[in-house]
């Protein structure tokens, strides 16, 4: 895989996307672009349009307006099978692995059939499967059907078999979903990992100190529109991201109590307290 | 660390190694049939060779690929006709009528595979079976290949009859050795994506259309072999032999039995159901279906995973027993 | 003109009975998610019930309609609380598979009892026809329809109304919602399956009053079926009705073909499942939700 670019490379330019279904716009005018080597941190309440997003870039969907580019190429324009060879892979949040397969012919496959898999063989893909599951902690249970694994070795395996196509774009769907604390501080360090080595990260999640410490840029969804997008810290401290999230009567009220807070200081310094004696 | 060579498809996909090691012995067996100058006996083989053949193209599209063909007799009556057709202009080569029936299968299986394999599930399932039927309706209508009255098809005097059995065991024997080797490759793997998910699949790199009429494609071929070597062992063809019901729905439960997914288990199943029909037939000929129809109920309800399935089975019978109840409502 | 307007009516005519076929299927489908293959078996068995009581007990074929039902219906119960429940909820090869080793069981077991040839419910009136605007319609096919089209009705409002009704509506929408609620899925499945038994046995009762019967004419209603149901829409009666009826009338013209290319004559009624063939890949290409316009599987 390639060394991190150095510079303001864009590798994904979502321009201007809206989705429409029916007479509800899931998704409205969002534009942002996606430096290579970064990791966006996508985010937002639920209903705001993440997924649709997600699946808009990863190619599932066709957006009604505008489009999503890599490399110049519209990704609409591609059928679902040769995504994966343009450069862009993804992890869904109900995984599905193949169940009968063991899991290292689950990632075995992604090796044969992605980017690089024209040119493996068998026996290739299944070294390379190996390498794979040892990045991501799977290689204790190479040889196990699929079926039996745990929810956080699926979800590794997820990770696993979208990396197994080479992607230089990684889309990660809520994949820390339904972790515990140690869980979630292992799937942050290997997904570090993955972007040490190069793979630009696009990651969906709930989890707000988890986006927090991964993410090099941060955008927020509201209600299908882009409300923010910056630095991790920026874009939390602003307004509108609290408000999205907290709704505004959770702002109005923080308001009123502030201003209550603040008279009863004013009035306590007017009048001071009985003092004994 | 590297993968070891024996984890690539052995076991997995292929199924156990034991039974296609008795397989294979047991297909080595079947070359002395002809020696024993029975010709009853010769038949019962070869017709044995004939299902495994056509359940190892069932086994393809049905057990790897996951999607469930009930007109696999489709193709089996086209090479059938194939060969006849060729007789009717004097060729009477049977390489010539195997290499027609695959070809024609196979164009057959592409064009109507692509709106067909469209289909998922049970669409696909009764859409094969209505192939099955209209051909056989068709076939009854067109007055060039004899119309319902059938065509007589040239074959060789008796005492070169072994022929046609040596040549159905050929046909059965390339159809589980193209198995073995699909499954062990990319192609398998792609197969059994399929199956398992085939929007994973797609997501993964595998254009699930181009996949699946491959997989279609070979298993029409090997149907069709069958049919072109049967056409002129059986001397004579009309759509009611050719397109028969039993040629259908018997290398599906042969499949089901031996193990779906497998490479011995089409065989195994062959054995096993044609040997068992052929003697019902023998002695109970009157309720000899009645007792394939229960021996269906039973083969579904006890074994539905198969006897290869059986073979590489952890936890003996408990596991077996608790198998019977995983799909109660 | 008048041709077409003969061909029409016989398809409205084969039509209805088509849709009480279609109806069971589609019920026993759309619910339990099984393509059940012993359903032309059960057409079968209807029409040789109301046989065997006309030419033993002289019982006039429309009171053996009841009798088919209840027969049918129980048949059909106990069959699959003791038996296809067991797979019930498996993938469809297992389940597919199973019915057919049941329907060549019924076949068989026909076979053996009544043999294969071909038997009549010939009643008095079974000839007497009308004739109008001229087209003539059968008496017997036009009372057909009409109890075709009373047992269509009658499920309607019972799937509707009714508790149980409701319970098996719900049970097909989201079993795991209806089991909170107190159904008992095994039991709605019985009586889904004993339904859709019933209905095909009433089906071949009434078929029998028109034409020959034996063991064997269950087939061909079994991919008519699945066609009217597609064309339909599964799980609904007036899915089953439309499309029942269409498909009458489409095969009513389709049959008439004749023609000839060269030396080669073509007659579309030897032509009947590739006809129905046609229509299911045509319907499932152009619009995979059938005429109707509901979800399908």
């Amino acid at each position: 895989m390639s060394a991190q670019a150095a510079g303001t490379e864009v590798a994904l330019r979502i321009a201007n996307v809206g989705m429409r279904f029916g007479g509800l716009w899931a998704l409205s005018e969002v534009s942002f672009d996606v430096e290579r080597g970064s990791v966006l941190g996508l985010i937002g309440p639920n209903g705001s349009g993440k997924t649709t997003l997600m699946n808009v870039i990863s190619g599932v969907y066709k957006p009604t307006t505008g489009d999503v580019r890599y490399g110049g190429k519209r990704i609409a324009d591609v059928p679902t099978h040769e995504v994966c060879h343009l450069g862009i892979a993804r992890t869904f949040q109900i995984v599905k692995p193949f169940a009968s397969l063991t899991v290292r012919e689950n990632v075995a496959v992604g090796a044969m059939y992605g980017r690089y898999g024209g040119k493996r063989s068998t026996r290739a893909s299944f070294e390379r499967a190996q390498e794979l599951l040892e990045i991501v902690g799977l290689a204790r249970v190479a040889d196990r059907p699929a079926s039996d694994l745990t929810i956080p070795d699926r979800k590794r395996l997820e990770v696993a078999k979208a990396l197994a196509l080479d992607p230089d774009v990684l889309l990660l769907d809520e994949v820390m979903a339904g972790l515990n604390a140690t869980e979630v501080d292992e799937a942050l360090e290997l997904l570090r990992d993955v972007n040490r080595r190069g793979v630009t990260l696009i990651v969906v999640e709930h989890l707000m100190k988890a986006i927090v410490s991964i993410s090099t840029t941060i955008v927020v969804l509201a209600e299908g529109k882009k409300i923010a997008q910056g630095a991790p810290s920026d874009v939390l401290a602003s307004p509108q991201v609290v408000e999205a999230y907290l709704g505004s009567r959770w702002v109005k009220r923080q308001e009123q109590l502030k201003q209550i807070e603040a008279q009863r200081a004013h009035a306590a310094q007017v009048q001071p307290p009985d003092a004994h004696a | 660390m590297v993968a070891p060579l024996k984890r690539i498809g052995l076991g997995g996909i292929t199924g156990s190694p034991v039974a296609i090691g008795v397989a294979l012995a047991l297909m080595a067996l079947l070359l002395l049939v002809p020696l024993g100058h029975n010709g009853y006996i010769e038949i019962v083989f070869r017709n044995i060779l004939m299902y495994a053949a056509m359940a190892y193209g069932w086994n393809l599209i049905g057990g790897y690929t996951g999607y469930v063909s009930f007109g696999q007799v489709a193709f089996f009556g086209i090479g059938a006709y194939c060969s006849a057709v060729l007789s009717a202009h004097n060729v009477d080569n049977l390489f010539a009528d195997v290499a027609l029936a695959c070809v024609v299968t196979a164009l057959f299986a592409v064009l109507v595979g692509l709106p067909v394999l469209r289909l998922k599930g049970h669409y696909f399932a009764i859409a094969t079976l209505g192939i099955g039927l209209a051909l056989s309706d068709i076939v009854a209508n067109l007055d060039v290949l004899g119309a319902s009255s059938g065509l007589a098809v040239h074959h060789v005097d008796e005492a070169h009859f072994y022929v046609y059995y040596y040549a159905m065991w050929l046909v059965a024997l390339g159809a589980m050795l193209a198995t073995y080797f699909i499954a062990r490759s990319k192609l398998g793997f792609a197969f059994v994506a399929i199956r398992e998910n085939e929007e994973a699949a797609a997501v993964l790199g595998i254009d699930a259309t181009r996949y699946k009429i491959i997989a279609w494609a070979i298993s029409a071929m090997m149907a069709g072999s069958a049919g072109a070597v049967f056409a002129p062992a059986n001397g004579f063809l009309d759509p009611s032999i050719a397109f028969s019901a039993d040629s259908n729905i018997f290398p599906i439960v042969m499949g089901i039995l031996g193990g779906v997914g497998t490479v011995a288990g089409p065989f195994i199943g062959a054995l096993i159901l044609a040997g068992a029909n052929e003697l019902l037939q023998k002695y109970f000929i009157k309720i000899h279906t009645l007792f394939f129809g229960a021996m269906i109920v039973l083969v579904v309800l006890l074994l539905s995973r198969g006897l290869v399935w059986l073979f590489g089975l952890k936890g003996g019978a408990r596991t077996w027993l608790k198998s019977l109840t995983a799909y109660k409502a | 003109m008048h041709l077409v307007l003969q061909d029409l009516a016989n398809g409205i005519l084969a039509g209805g009975i088509l849709a009480v076929v279609a109806l069971g299927f589609s019920l026993v489908w759309g619910i339990m998610n099984i393509i059940n293959l012993a359903h032309g078996a059960f057409v079968m068995l209807g029409a040789y019930l109301t046989y065997q009581l006309f030419a033993s007990l002289h019982v006039d074929p429309f009171l053996s309609l009841p009798v088919s039902f209840v027969v049918m219906f129980a048949a059909g119960y106990l069959l699959q609380r003791y038996l296809i429940n067991w797979v019930v909820r498996a993938p469809i090869l297992t389940t597919f598979l199973l019915t057919f080793g049941l329907s060549l069981l019924f076949v068989n077991i026909a076979l053996i009892v009544w043999t294969g040839d071909q038997r009549g419910v010939t009643t008095a009136y079974a000839g007497a026809n009308f004739t109008i605007v001229g087209v003539t319609i059968p008496w017997v096919k036009l009372y057909t329809l009409l109890v075709a089209l009373v047992i269509t009705g009658v499920m309607h409002l019972w799937l509707t109304r009714s508790k149980t009704g409701r319970a098996i509506r719900a049970t097909s929408m989201d079993i795991g919602a209806a089991q909170l609620s107190g159904v008992r899925v095994a039991s709605i499945y019985a009586i889904v399956y004993g339904l859709g038994a019933g209905l095909a046995g009433v089906a071949g009762s009434l078929i029998s009053m028109s034409y020959a019967i034996n063991p064997n004419m269950g087939e061909p209603f079994l991919i008519k079926a699945f066609v009217v149901c597609v064309l339909g829409g599964l799980g609904s009666v007036q899915g089953a009705l439309v499309g029942g009826l269409v498909y009458g009338i489409v095969e009513a013209f389709a049959t008439q073909l004749d023609f000839t290319i060269g030396t080669q004559h073509i007659s579309g009624s030897g032509l009947q499942d590739a006809i129905a063939l046609a229509v299911l890949l045509i319907v499932l290409i152009v619009r995979p939700t059938g005429i109707m316009g509901k979800a399908t599987a």
